[in-house]
């Protein structure tokens, strides 16, 4: 399979990249871990005149924090090195478990989590854990940056908020709320290298108690064209004390709001019911985690 | 339009003419000649064209040859060592019974490679794990996870790299 001819940059600060960006607009796509860009090139979907490699750029990678503050990861940062992140794996767990289900270890030290976003796949697997966590994306140009909720910045299925020129530069994870749980769990076809039918993030505070829902998200992936945060499931939750009839009463819900379709791995019938079994699943273990946390 | 780029392969460098557009695989195996990495799917799905750059494990048929500039790439090739006898990872596929037709062989032991040096005890679990990127068609992949299970015990215990 070959690749159309293009014409390759690999900048080496933001302001190269940025400047590039702007110049070259949508002739160029950006080159990250290149896991879904260089398929689609190979199978004609796309022809772009122009590569920008960013993976020179320093400063869109890492994983920062501060505490008090929470988490800062460049968009660049490969998902392995979050799948391996001990303040992920201890503070955002639903990112941590997420990043370990993408696709295979070499997909993981090649594929980005900006990547992840910006191709806008709806089964994608780190969206629906960052928007649980309430991930902030930085989109960066010339003319400076913006913020966007990341689940105003992925609008539907491929297609993003990035205007012509601008990169997605950073994630910005608010501090967990102290005693704070998240959980992730997917339903595939295969334990690996697949595309998830259904997945699902959640994110649980209680109160002092330990038992009354103080703050609750849950977010699905892969049943709407872009992740679909729960409305009903926190509305049937916060403010109560936990209980199997609530999470019944939320896991119908959550199967009700769900917009699946059926295609080549699941039926909207399946997918339908796999929401309300993960719902059930990731509320009963954010419960059972959060209520003997220490805070 | 082809430009002269220097490429770091088990340890050599080669100084390689690629256009922008060329493959990592296809130069490894047409322009440099080392023709131990596999094309299986040609779509990053199979595994069989795995190398290690820097340590890690990536697919070569979608990596950019242009984009590799300056790292370190490793080959099946370059397991062997200096004398010619195998990589204990390679003997114990070989003792094992983990190599039918051979052709997942050489992106399934580098991946080894890559497992075995972030996790030199991997359990069975982990060890299935790691492999999951690397399809065989041949063995049903039980000798391979005794041959890496193996490899390990032998390697932890000769303080093997």
């Amino acid at each position: 399979m070959f690749l159309n001819h293009f014409a390759y940059f690999a900048p080496k600060t933001p302001g190269e990249a940025l400047d590039l960006a702007s110049r070259l607009g949508n002739k160029a796509k950006i080159l990250a871990g290149g896991t879904d860009l260089l398929i689609m090139m190979k199978e004609k979907m796309i022809k772009p005149e122009y590569l920008i490699d960013i993976n020179d750029v320093q400063e869109f990678k890492g994983i920062s924090y501060e505490p008090g503050k929470g988490a800062v990861i460049g968009a660049a940062t490969k998902i392995s090195e979050i799948e391996h992140s001990d303040l992920i794996r201890e503070k955002y767990f639903a990112l941590h478990k997420a990043a370990g289900e993408l696709g295979s270890v070499q997909v993981r030290s090649m594929a980005t989590i900006g990547g992840n976003s910006c191709h806008a796949s709806p089964a994608a697997e780190t969206p629906p854990p960052l928007v649980a966590l309430g991930a902030k994306v930085v989109i960066s140009s010339v003319s400076g940056d913006r913020e966007l909720p990341l689940e105003e910045f992925i609008l539907g299925n491929r297609v993003t908020a990035l205007a012509e020129g601008e990169l997605l530069t950073k994630f910005v994870l608010p501090e967990p709320a102290p005693g704070s749980v998240s959980r992730y769990a997917y339903i595939g076809l295969r334990d690996a290298m697949e595309i998830d039918a259904v997945n699902m993030a959640v994110n649980l505070t209680l109160e002092d108690d330990k038992r009354t829902v103080k703050d609750l998200r849950l977010v699905m992936g892969s049943v709407s064209p872009r992740p679909l945060v729960s409305v009903e499931v926190p509305g049937i939750l916060v403010g109560r004390e936990f209980n199997n009839e609530l999470v019944e009463k939320a896991a119908v819900a959550a199967s009700g709001e769900a917009k699946p379709i059926s295609d080549i791995r699941a039926s909207a019938e399946y997918r339908r019911e796999v929401v309300a079994v993960l719902a059930r699943r990731l509320l009963q273990e954010a419960f059972g985690a959060a209520s003997t946390k220490e805070v | 339009m082809k430009q002269l780029i220097e490429l770091n392969i088990n340890g050599r460098i080669y100084e390689v003419p690629v256009d922008p557009r060329d493959l990592l695989v296809d130069v490894i195996r047409k322009k440099v000649g080392l023709t131990g990495t596999k094309k299986g799917c040609g779509q990053g799905d199979c595994g069989a064209c795995t190398v290690l750059i820097d340590g890690k494990p990536v697919l070569s048929c979608i990596t950019l040859a242009i984009a590799c500039q300056g790292k370190k790439i490793t080959t099946i090739e370059g397991l062997v060592a200096e004398d010619g006898s195998l990589h204990p990872i390679q003997q114990s596929f070989v003792d094992h019974g983990a190599v039918q037709c051979g052709f997942c062989t050489p992106g399934m032991i580098l991946t080894t490679k890559a497992l075995l040096d972030r996790n030199p005890r991997p359990s069975k679990e982990e060890i299935k794990r790691g492999i999951a990127g690397n399809i065989c068609r041949c063995t049903g992949y039980k000798k391979i996870v005794e041959a890496i299970g193996a490899a390990a015990e032998t390697m932890s215990a000769e303080g093997v790299k």
